[in-house]
């Protein structure tokens, strides 16, 4: 009977795709001892091939052994109570039950310090090469960049009953925001580790956040720009079509840009260069696909490339840039070199 | 799906093969040692081991039944906990494999069931046997039967009946998001998913009534 039961009948079965009569020799095949296992080996590879969709198993196992470690540091409380009347049990020992409780009160105390962020706010992150939007507590839809994260407290965003502080995002890396405008009209508040804070109502704007400079695009509406360290100082105000920049200095400027849309082409899965150097490129490389980029010589660095270009993934960038450039590279994993 | 040819047809090109390796029926190659060479260092180093093997695989396979990947995620983590946190991933019967994919399938259809039928009590979730000691050729089937029934019923949707049925469970999104996104009136897409609901409803009922007839 087994003889007919193969892994391709079993593939065919899960997919809903046999006979009655079939499925009835699988439920046979089933009763065998140790074809269970067998079964759901080829359930495994079949679910395998047939994903519903892509997760990400390392966030979830961190989650789970802050579970476990929190449940095994907290077991004092499951202290067996035996058949003892509690309140005999009180009476008898009453210093040691203030012990346990003052020391449950600690370890739940401590852990909830130590996982206070946690708790508190809630991250976002991609990867090298991965764009993802995601829609705020308060409606508001941002889209993240690669190898960029976004920090926002879990509770107290959104709408307020109390019409309390401005919704307060921290961002790493670069960002689009399309923020909703509330009927309490309670701001927006972007922080960048580099000092620079963006205040706003209602409006589109692109933040950039990395090591290299510190700008804002503003693609509609208003926004409030001020420095964390000078808070005294009053904050300008951008228009439409600006581009701030913070320089290494410390100094902020405003200028129109011609093609603001261009610096948010990233969103689209687009390369939008201007007079763009190679050794700028080599730094978006870096920041977005995590590549180390070595150029062969500085007149190489600094020759331009202009216009707007699709591309999915790192090596697409590469050609394009080598086909472009008429030069050559060499990519070793995360290492690309660039000559003549 | 029906047909005499598909039972007659296929059978002879497949008679070769079982004499493959593959398809030897008890012999099941175990491709768990390093799991087990993981749990001898840690249960930390085991579980990962686990969760790099099975997670996406577990999730996904949720998710067929309940179509919604909070819910879908939420049951496979409720599993691997109760398999930490008991120590009972110690005295694991088989494989690790086995006992992952009973305890979800069985949460799983559980939820499914709960959820369409109204009946999920508090103790409903926390009370379940993660062990699969009783699961039977039938159960298995059932829940086959199951997952099948729900991909048919979600295929067998209007277009946009199922575009809106998607949206809201697939990815979240709330009933004012989808009007807004697909240019309907809210009204719309509320009864878009109630009709879904409902569909997925009576197979169910028409699977459970089958069930009960069958018992008794």
């Amino acid at each position: 009977m087994e003889d007919i039961i193969t892994k391709e009948v079993l593939f065919d079965y899960f997919s809903g795709r046999v006979s009655p009569l079939q499925k009835k020799s699988v439920e046979t095949w089933l009763a065998e001892a140790g074809n269970r296992e067998q079964y759901y080996q080829w359930l495994h590879e079949w679910e395998l091939k047939h994903l519903q969709a892509g997760t990400n198993w390392q966030p979830a196992f961190d989650q789970l052994a802050q579970r476990v470690s929190l449940a095994t540091s907290a077991t004092p409380i499951r202290t067996p109570a035996g058949s003892v009347p509690v309140w005999e049990r009180m009476s008898r020992g009453l210093g040691r039950v203030w012990a346990v409780a003052a020391s449950v009160c600690v370890v739940v105390g401590l852990s909830g310090w130590l996982l206070r962020d946690q708790l508190l706010y809630r991250t976002e992150q991609t990867g090298f090469g991965e764009i993802k939007t995601l829609t705020l507590p308060d409606g508001s839809v941002v889209t993240l960049n690669a190898n960029s994260s976004l920090r926002f407290p879990r509770v107290t965003f959104g709408p307020s009953i109390f019409g309390a502080g401005p919704r307060t995002v921290e961002l790493t890396g670069e960002a689009d925001f399309a923020v909703r405008h509330l009927p309490d009209h309670q701001r927006f508040v972007v922080q960048t580790p580099k000092g620079l804070v963006v205040t706003v109502l209602g409006t589109q704007f692109t933040v950039l956040s990395r090591e290299r400079s510190t700008r804002v695009v503003l693609h509609s509406g208003r926004v409030a720009l001020s420095l964390r360290q000078q808070q005294n100082r009053p904050s300008l105000t951008m228009r439409p079509g600006d581009l701030a920049t913070l320089g290494p200095t410390g100094r902020l400027a405003i200028a129109p840009v011609r093609h603001p849309e261009a610096l948010a082409a990233w969103k689209r899965h687009r390369f939008s260069f201007e007079q763009t150097s190679l050794r700028e490129i080599a730094d978006i490389l870096h920041e977005n696909y995590g590549l180390t980029v070595t150029i062969k010589d500085t007149q190489l660095a600094s020759r331009t490339v202009s216009g707007s270009f699709p591309a999915r993934d790192a090596n697409e960038v590469l050609a394009l840039v080598a086909e472009l450039l008429q030069i050559n590279y060499i990519r070793d994993n995360d290492r690309v070199l660039f000559t003549d | 799906m029906t047909g005499l040819d598909e039972q007659t047809g296929p059978a002879p090109a497949r008679s070769p093969q079982p004499a493959g390796p593959a398809n030897g029926p008890v012999p099941v190659r175990d491709n768990e040692y390093f799991v087990r060479l993981a749990f001898a260092e840690s249960p930390r180093q085991g579980f990962e081991a686990l969760f790099r093997l099975y997670y996406q695989a577990l999730c996904s396979h949720a998710l067929r039944f309940v179509y919604t990947r909070e819910v879908a995620e939420d049951i496979v983590g409720e599993v691997f906990y109760q398999l930490w946190k008991t120590g009972s991933y110690a005295s694991v019967q088989h494989t690790y494999r086995t006992y992952l994919y009973a305890a979800v399938r069985h949460r799983a259809h559980n939820y499914l069931r709960d959820e369409l039928t109204g009946t999920r009590t508090p103790a409903s979730l926390d009370a379940l046997d993660d062990t699969g000691q009783t699961e039977t050729p039938q159960t298995l089937i059932e829940y086959d039967e199951t997952f099948q029934r729900v991909e048919q019923v979600i295929h067998a949707l209007p277009p946009q009946c199922q575009r809106v049925f998607l949206m809201s469970r697939f990815e979240n999104r709330k009933n004012q998001e989808i009007a807004d996104e697909l240019g309907l009136a809210l009204k719309t897409v509320e009864a878009h998913m109630a009709r879904a609901l409902q569909q997925l409803r009576r197979v169910f009922l028409s699977a459970g009534l089958l069930l009960a007839a069958w018992l008794y």
